[in-house]
């Protein structure tokens, strides 16, 4: 749907955007991730042809985005970053303005806007003066904008942004419900968000992407040694011992001891972190031990890496890359 | 041409939404009713053209500049601002329309903003009665030549706020801009030189307004305000352009 050919924006002082090129298919949810000012923005605006690429092409559906500026903005859903909006407006009343500004027939107007305030939860605000809206209202009526002319691409700009938990939620469940439909291209510093919504994630830092896959297959590729949790209670240096001998542990750590323990036996609820030759899982051989020794056993989880520490290598690195450049 | 009513609609409702519009018409309208009142109580009993009632009043004009330096004020500065700029020029509008849509808007409230002075006029008529026949030509005139200095000087302003992010700028930039061309006939005194001088007269608003208020129609003058207005449109499109290429 959307192909973007080495693309570059350049400002007077740096390049935001540089190089970048990638292709996002029809019906995908695709999410930009990157620490503030790794140009997340600036490609967005560019995606919405708010701004012109320096060099390079956007192109959706094989036309040029900025040779065809028009239809391809009939086509998208554009939320920028803090939702501005005009604050002396009414909620229905701004509805109604974008709706005909985007060349929305008028009798499918009311019928559109109903719906789009009923998928937002804007219902009960629809009389209300825009600026005195709560900073979530806000974001959701900036949501229910770019949803009205039905388009095919839906561009976000941290959608979530400034929100509470709750609406964050909400927030996010309504983007889930809209990948159904919609190919959703959307920026976001938050890793969670992407780990959440996207089924896949491009990674960017000054103004390069550092790393695309699922956010899944991102995270693998970087997990190095796995490690696995184990919570057990037995005389503590035999576990230690035994559990150095399962096969693909290479090293067993302990962590610090638990109060209490088991009724039954005199032994110590303690927690031993066992890292393990990558792709090896150690866990049947570690419940087998516990089982053979009758030693309980209250804890047995692999711990994986999330996208936050997969994020902090890749920016970090690329970061440090930057500075011997 | 739909789009720009779309938006020119907006803007005028945006206007009245604000309490700024309400304060430039009250205090238009009563430094206007001084500039009528003033000339027809001084020359009480002698014989003067009604033109020069209301727009041969130096504090009108004044008046006029300043009412559109405040109008055109917010039109791009303050969308720039608060970023809902991004959102009117992602829609599927060219950056022609909404350039138009706001001008046009700001004219039109302009078009408000002076229309009730034509009710002094009406006024005096009722209350006058003894008073010799009333000559209209000269107060059509008035108002032609007021719309069409409004017309280009908002273009002006218009420009000049989509220069900006900030009102309080684009408003004391928009009122120097105006004042110069408004006033450039008394700087015909300090330039050598016949031809510089001449140069001045024709340009000169004053100069224009004093033929437009006794009645004579001039087409210079017409093309003048209205070829600067087109020219200070096209800028103010490019301006907005030049953000995808900065």
């Amino acid at each position: 749907m959307i192909k973007v050919e080495h693309v570059t924006k350049r400002f007077a002082s740096a390049k935001a955007v540089d190089n970048i090129s990638f292709e996002v298919l029809r019906g995908e949810i695709v999410g930009f991730l990157g620490p503030n000012g790794a140009g997340k923005t600036t490609l967005m605006r560019l995606l919405a042809t708010y701004l012109a690429p320096t060099q390079g092409r956007i192109l959706i559906d094989g036309r040029d985005v900025f040779l065809h500026s028009l239809d391809a903005r009939r086509r998208i859903g554009y939320l920028p970053e803090n939702a501005p909006l005009y604050p002396e407006m009414r909620v229905d009343e701004y509805l109604s303005f974008r709706a005909k500004l985007k060349g929305m027939p008028r009798r499918k107007c009311r019928e559109r806007m109903e719906e789009m305030k009923v998928l937002c939860g804007l219902k009960d605000v629809e009389r209300r003066i825009i600026g005195q809206l709560s900073k979530g209202y806000g974001q959701r009526l900036a949501l229910a904008d770019s949803l009205i002319h039905s388009p095919e691409l839906l561009i976000l700009d941290e959608p979530t942004l400034g929100l509470d938990p709750n609406q964050i939620r909400a927030v996010r469940e309504l983007i889930r419900t809209l990948g159904r439909r919609f190919t959703v291209v959307l920026a976001t510093h938050s890793l969670a968000e992407a780990e959440a919504i996207c089924q896949r994630v491009f990674i960017m830092n000054h103004g390069r992407i550092v790393a695309s896959d699922s956010p899944e297959r991102l995270m693998l590729q970087l997990q190095g040694n796995a490690s696995v949790a184990v919570e057990i209670a037995g005389p503590p240096d035999e576990v230690a011992e035994r559990l150095r001998r399962v096969s693909g542990v290479l090293r067993v750590l302990p962590v610090e001891p638990e109060i209490g323990g088991p009724e039954s036996g005199s032994a110590q609820w303690r927690r031993y972190r066992l890292e393990c030759q990558p792709g090896a899982d150690i866990r049947p051989a570690v419940f087998g031990i516990a089982a053979a020794q009758g030693w309980p056993l209250r804890e047995l989880s692999r711990e994986t890496l999330d996208l936050e520490d997969v994020f902090i290598k890749l920016t970090a690195s690329a970061g440090r890359g930057q500075v011997h450049d | 041409m739909t789009n720009i009513i779309i938006l020119l609609k907006r803007q005028l409702r945006a206007y009245f939404h604000t309490p700024i519009a309400y304060v430039v018409m009250v205090v238009f309208l009563v430094v206007s009713g001084l500039s009528f009142c003033r000339p027809l109580v001084q020359h009480l009993g002698e014989q003067i053209g009604i033109g020069q009632l209301l727009f041969s009043a130096p504090y009108f004009w004044v008046a006029v500049l300043a009412a559109i330096a405040l109008i055109t004020m917010p039109l791009f500065a303050e969308e720039r601002r608060t970023g809902t700029l991004e959102m009117l020029l992602t829609a599927p509008v060219t950056d022609l329309q909404v350039v138009l849509g706001k001008y046009a808007g700001a004219l039109v409230f302009f078009l408000l903003l002076t229309m009730p002075t034509a009710a002094y006029f009406i006024l005096l008529k009722v209350l006058a009665s003894g008073m010799a026949t009333l000559d209209f030509a000269p107060i059509v005139t008035g108002y032609l030549i007021l719309w069409l200095i409004g017309s280009c000087f908002i273009a002006i302003g218009v420009f000049v706020s989509a220069l900006t992010r900030s009102q309080v700028v684009a408003a004391i930039g928009c009122f120097i801009a105006v004042s110069i061309l408004f006033f450039m006939d008394t700087a015909r005194l300090a330039l050598p030189g016949a031809a510089a001088q001449e140069v001045l007269a024709y340009l000169s608003s004053t100069q224009h307004i004093r033929d437009f208020a006794q009645g004579i129609v001039d087409t210079r003058p017409i093309v003048l305000y209205l070829s600067l207005a087109v020219f200070f449109v096209f800028a103010t499109v490019k301006v907005i352009e030049a953000r995808q290429w900065k």
